[in-house]
């Protein structure tokens, strides 16, 4: 297959002016030896997966260290993207992180940032897939603020201690917040493990929020014995399977 | 340099102690009663006899002692020009001569009538005089030899601490990002950028003016805001502040990178720093408030307030965060130590910490070209 080298579009992410200044800068000196398009910037999460959800883009420079959402928690939310982007990782010193890309042989460029080795990575990234989502959870063990979905073309999140519980149903997951219900595409058990400091599990299907439970009633369809949770700014009450009997005990 | 030598009265082992320290004189009554005491316990043949002891003892010890506290006071800046051995030989001279005086002077109190002979008691309490005295020089001596040492390896970490990688290198890469552009900024920046280096190489010993600290901790903030620009905006006050105030270098510096580092960069829109500067009587204080991310009920937020300082809010791996909150540790711990070490206990240091600010208050005393 023949195929016209097409511009590559590169996306930059980094809370710090002089630091996209740079970026564009060396952007702009590659443009000579390599055909690319920098098709916009953003200082924080949030905007970068407005941004990118209107203007698609091959490549996103992604800065680790920034306010409210880091890089590696946003490279996460953008494999929700219908075509996500090759991400390359921008770090001034992150010990941990290092080891962890080299470990996976993710790409990454360490500030101050070399021409050279921007040109490298983007030629590099030409060929490379996006990063899978199992690996990036492994460089973060601390668990994400947000849950992201896609919805009508846009990455929307939510933010994690806005769920009040998170049902199982055939292959998705139900995200129930206090207004409205969401379906991601994630497993419980993976979801159980991620977030067991803010979650407990009352049945098979269902995590619910444990700073929500308001309270423990009896009753239930399978039987009168059993138990159901009430949770704040919630009508509907969610029953307890009897293996997990244990944590009206503990939460009542 | 007449204005760094204040402070190494303190902390170099060649010179006698500064007796106008609060510490120091505490030093010396607890030693002096402390043998004293094991005196009295060396006398005694029951231990009923050991307070009858020590109320004889200090009938003697107690004048002789506060009036030796009271001249060393005056002498001190005598004291303090001299070699360190005309200095010891003049303190146990003066120990002795004022034990004797007060000895003479105190007639029948100490000597009722028909007791010991007058010269053997003469001479054993000039000698007394003169062995806690040395005892004491010896004390204070080895005591500074220790915190010297002490005081190299603090600045040796504060160097560490001050070369705090991710500043470097993001600051070095925030100048290549304007140097195109904005060339005369850039080399504001690398200036800056050279005297907050050169500041973290020099002697910690020596005492810096407070007004040489201020203009630093300026430097450094504009270089914190040339990468934050807007995020980051600064609110100064200072009360009657004599410039000429002497502080230990690098002081404030580090509270203002921590502000920076723990507060300020984890707030999306950014945020203020307060710094208050003020002389209430003889005391600098020296006030370092920062916002910082809500501390709510989230699930890693379990910590308490207080000495645990920053939960670092940083969705980063665990390990890097840890290592990055002793990192802040270790740079506020080095500003406790080497205040303990120049300023012994009249120096103090309090955090506060509430659900969205975080705010440090370091209290020293208010040291003027010359102590003297």
């Amino acid at each position: 297959m023949t195929t016209v080298e097409l511009a590559l579009r590169v996306f930059i992410v980094d809370d710090e002016p002089p630091a996209r200044n740079r970026l564009r800068d060396l952007l702009n000196d590659c443009s000579d030896q390599l055909a690319l398009e920098v098709v916009g910037e953003a200082g924080n999460g949030q905007e970068a997966l407005d941004k990118l959800a209107e203007i698609p883009a091959d490549i996103v420079l992604l800065d680790i260290r920034m306010p409210q959402m880091d890089g590696i928690e946003l490279a996460q939310h953008l494999l929700k993207l219908p075509k996500p982007p090759v991400v390359i990782f921008t770090t001034a010193y992150d010990a941990y992180a290092i080891k962890a890309f080299d470990l996976h042989a993710i790409d990454y460029l360490l500030k101050p940032i070399r021409l050279g080795r921007l040109f490298e990575a983007l030629n590099r990234a030409r060929e490379a897939v996006p990063v899978q989502t199992e690996v990036l959870r492994d460089l973060l063990p601390e668990p994400r603020k947000n849950l992201s979905i896609h919805e009508r073309g846009k990455i929307h999140l939510i933010p994690i201690e806005q769920v009040l519980y998170l049902r199982a149903e055939l292959k998705y997951v139900t995200v129930r917040t206090a207004e409205r219900e969401y379906l991601i595409e994630e497993s419980l058990n993976a979801l159980e493990k991620e977030f067991n400091s803010r979650f407990v599990r009352i049945h098979r299907n269902c995590l619910a929020a444990k700073a929500a439970i308001e309270g423990f009633e009896k009753g239930g369809e399978e039987n009168e014995s059993g138990w159901m949770v009430r949770l704040k700014g919630l009508d509907e009450l969610l029953g307890i399977s009897r293996r997990q009997q244990h944590i009206v005990k503990e939460f009542g | 340099m007449n204005s760094s030598r204040s402070i190494r009265q303190n902390t170099r082992p060649d010179t006698l102690p500064n007796f106008r320290n609060l510490g120091i004189v505490l030093r010396i009554l607890l030693i002096s009663n402390g043998l004293a005491v094991l005196q009295a316990i060396l006398l005694a043949n029951a231990w009923t006899d050991v307070a009858q002891n020590m109320m004889q003892i200090a009938t003697l010890l107690t004048p002789v002692l506060l009036t030796s506290l009271m001249l060393l006071w005056a002498a001190q800046p005598w004291l303090h020009r001299i070699t360190y051995r005309q200095g010891a030989l003049a303190v146990m001279a003066m120990g002795a001569v004022l034990t004797l005086a007060i000895y003479e002077f105190g007639g029948e109190l100490y000597n009722p009538v028909g007791g010991s002979k007058y010269y053997f008691d003469d001479a054993r309490y000039a000698l007394l005089s003169v062995i806690v005295c040395g005892i004491l020089l010896l004390y204070f001596r080895l005591r500074a030899k220790m915190l010297s040492r002490a005081l190299h390896e603090a600045r040796l970490q504060v160097l560490r601490a001050r070369i705090r990688p991710h500043f470097l290198f993001n600051t070095i890469n925030a100048v290549l990002g304007i140097v195109r552009t904005q060339p005369k900024k850039a080399e504001t920046a690398l200036e800056d950028m050279a005297d907050l280096f050169r500041m973290a190489m020099t002697d910690a010993r020596d005492l810096v003016p407070l007004s040489r600290e201020i203009q630093l901790s300026k430097q450094y903030i504009a270089l914190e805001q040339l990468r934050m620009g807007e995020r980051l905006s600064v609110e100064w006050q200072m009360h009657d502040l004599p410039e000429i105030a002497l502080i230990p270098p690098l002081l404030l510096q580090p509270l203002l990178e921590n502000a920076v580092y723990h507060g300020i960069e984890e707030l999306p829109q950014g945020g203020s720093i307060k710094i208050v500067l003020r002389l209430s009587g003889d005391e600098l204080r020296l006030t370092v408030e920062n916002p910082c991310v809500e501390r709510g009920t989230s699930a890693s937020g379990t910590h308490g307030a207080g000495d645990f300082l920053y939960e670092h809010h940083r969705s980063a791996p665990q390990d890097a965060g840890k290592k990055q909150r002793s990192n802040n540790k270790m740079a506020l711990q080095n500003i406790r130590e080497r205040l303990d070490l120049l300023f012994d206990a009249e120096a103090r240091y309090k955090v506060e910490s509430g659900s969205n600010f975080y705010r440090v208050e370091i209290i020293l005393p208010y040291v003027k070209v010359r102590p003297s």
